[in-house]
């Protein structure tokens, strides 16, 4: 019988998290990996689609003077 | 002086001033009864009564010799243990900091220590105000004084679990996401974030740099004003510091609510997401009220609720990853487990998503700022739900994310819950209200006017009959 694989999503999640350096992680708490990647979709797909590129970004940049 | 430890701060400054009791008498009642019912409630990772006590008695040798310094000197506070008091420890609630020792105090506590308040000690909370309520950390979770099952919220659940258990007059919190004003609600006291900026940073773990607040949790709104008066104004060393600090929160606490609009954001709890029939009949009510008093009441709308606390969480995650990400690579198994899912999110989100959250945030904050054109204050939910038991980890996950407090976060508006109904379950539900940025002293006329129509400021929890019951049997 062929080893149960993970599906193609977790293992999307598992080199993201291994390039980010949570090697320690996906190896000890997969499932752990796997919930945040599925909080961070969900985060994402909340923030809709950009309206509009070149708005400006809050908070913008400001020169902070020497104290 | 059997009911000390119900006494607000502006009731102790007064007996103070009548000479009815002494600081060391105020301390030495709430140790005792802290000592007789915080085994049940562990709102305290660490009290420190020794030091308590030597503060309560140089307040007295002070305030008794005619050198008061102010309305806190010689109140008790508590402060939420993400918050740094030199040489005691910070843990955050974490195995990851047991062994934190803070070398000076927050700006904060300075404050409070300036004003003379006496520090009774570190209250617990969820790991890094974000992880709870947990069971698998150093430090047991809080409890809800009015039901030990259930939770009492989060993450300040220690501050406001030792405010409705009669430990204390007032707690520090802090609010990423609205960890001041759940357990505000939950425990059916006061929580007020302030104004972004308004309250000084320095000094407190960071959790998400542009959405962390520190603010007063109180059990009236008086004592809210009194302590946000010792906490407010400008520190240069924290980069987010605003720039004024007007103090005198109080002002308008006698003004009542003739006057005052009030936009009433029923969407948020009716269509965007639907609360738990007791609340929307609670926040029916509450409009009712400040109705009665004098205010004008009508429906506004915001932008959706998902979208205003989607974009919040895109800062929070991807903020608090930077934060954690460190200890999360070389120590996941020190977290526990709610913190570690909720830390790690931030490594799957892009630099792209953060700078779209940004242009978003923009769009919202005056979206919300429109809104007050027509409006003095926002009133809306705060919980869409009574809470839950602390060990049903499902429920737990479901209602939790059912909150209108994060909006508030992502805008800076300051923002404060207070008790406005008892679901059948005997848990308090509560009302939020909105000012504008740096209108403190309306937001509080506002809740002072409510507070003064209703009595829910004056329920307590049913824990003392349990501690007799407990002492009787013993």
């Amino acid at each position: 019988m062929a080893e149960k694989k993970p599906p193609e999503s977790a293992l999307d999640a598992n080199a993201l998290a291994c390039a980010a350096g949570l090697g320690k992680a996906v190896k000890q708490f997969p499932e752990d990996v796997a919930a945040a990647a599925r909080s961070a979709v969900q985060a994402r797909s909340a923030l809709g689609a950009q309206k509009n590129a070149a708005a400006e970004p809050w908070p913008p940049m400001r020169v902070r003077s020497a104290s | 002086m059997s009911d000390l430890h119900w006494l607000s701060a502006a009731e102790i400054g007064a007996a103070y001033a009548a000479r009815r009791f002494s600081p060391v008498e105020l301390v030495g009642a709430l140790l005792e009864r802290i000592a007789s019912l915080d085994p049940q409630i562990h709102a305290f990772i660490h009290l420190d009564a020794k030091g308590a006590l030597a503060a309560a008695r140089l307040a007295g040798q002070e305030i008794f010799a005619g050198r008061a310094r102010g309305p806190l000197h010689g109140v008790p506070v508590g402060i939420k243990d993400i918050i740094d008091i030199a040489g005691e420890p910070t843990t955050c609630h974490s195995k990851i900091l047991l062994e934190n020792i803070a070398r000076v105090d927050a700006e904060v506590v300075g404050r409070l220590r300036a004003a003379g308040a006496i520090l009774l000690g570190k209250l617990s909370l969820h790991e890094f105000a974000i992880g709870g309520p947990s069971f698998d950390l150093p430090f047991p979770p809080a409890r809800n004084p009015w039901n030990v099952n259930h939770h009492p919220g989060g993450s300040s659940s220690g501050s406001g679990a030792a405010l409705a258990a009669g430990f204390l007059p007032i707690a520090l919190g802090t609010d990423t996401g609205g960890s001041i004003r759940n357990p505000a609600g939950t425990c059916g006291v006061v929580g007020l974030k302030p104004t972004y900026g308004l309250v000084s940073r320095r000094g407190v773990f960071p959790l998400a740099f542009t959405l962390d607040h520190i603010g007063p949790m109180t059990r009236s709104v008086r004592d809210a004003a009194l302590a946000l008066d010792v906490l407010a104004g400008h520190d240069a060393r924290d980069p987010g510091s605003a720039a004024f600090a007007q103090g005198g929160f109080g002002a308008d606490l006698e003004r009542g609510a003739r006057g005052l609009r009030i936009g009433f954001v029923r969407h948020f709890h009716e269509s965007d997401m639907i609360a738990h029939p007791e609340v929307t009949a609670a926040l029916d009510e509450a409009a009712r009220v400040m109705k009665r008093e004098g205010a004008s009441v009508r429906d506004i709308r915001l932008p959706r609720l998902q979208d205003l606390a989607g974009v919040q969480r895109v800062f929070m995650l991807a903020e608090s990853w930077a934060v954690h990400a460190q200890w999360l690579r070389e120590r996941p198994a020190d977290y526990a487990q709610v913190s570690r899912r909720k830390l790690m999110g931030g490594a799957f989100l892009s630099a792209g998503d953060y700078v779209h959250a940004q242009q978003r945030r923009l769009e919202l904050i005056d979206a919300v700022n429109d809104a007050f054109h027509d409006v003095d204050i926002l009133v809306c939910a705060n919980s869409l739900d009574p809470a839950c038991r602390i060990d049903d980890e499902e429920e737990g996950a479901r209602t939790y994310p059912r909150q209108a407090r994060s909006p508030f976060n992502l805008t800076g508006h300051p923002a404060l819950a207070m008790m406005c109904g008892l679901s059948k379950g005997g848990l308090p539900i509560a009302v939020q209200m909105v000012g504008r940025a740096h209108d403190e002293v309306t937001l509080l006329r506002a809740a002072a006017a409510y507070e003064r129509a209703t009595d829910w400021h004056t329920r307590r929890p049913p824990l003392e009959k349990a501690g007799n019951a407990r002492r009787r049997r013993a």
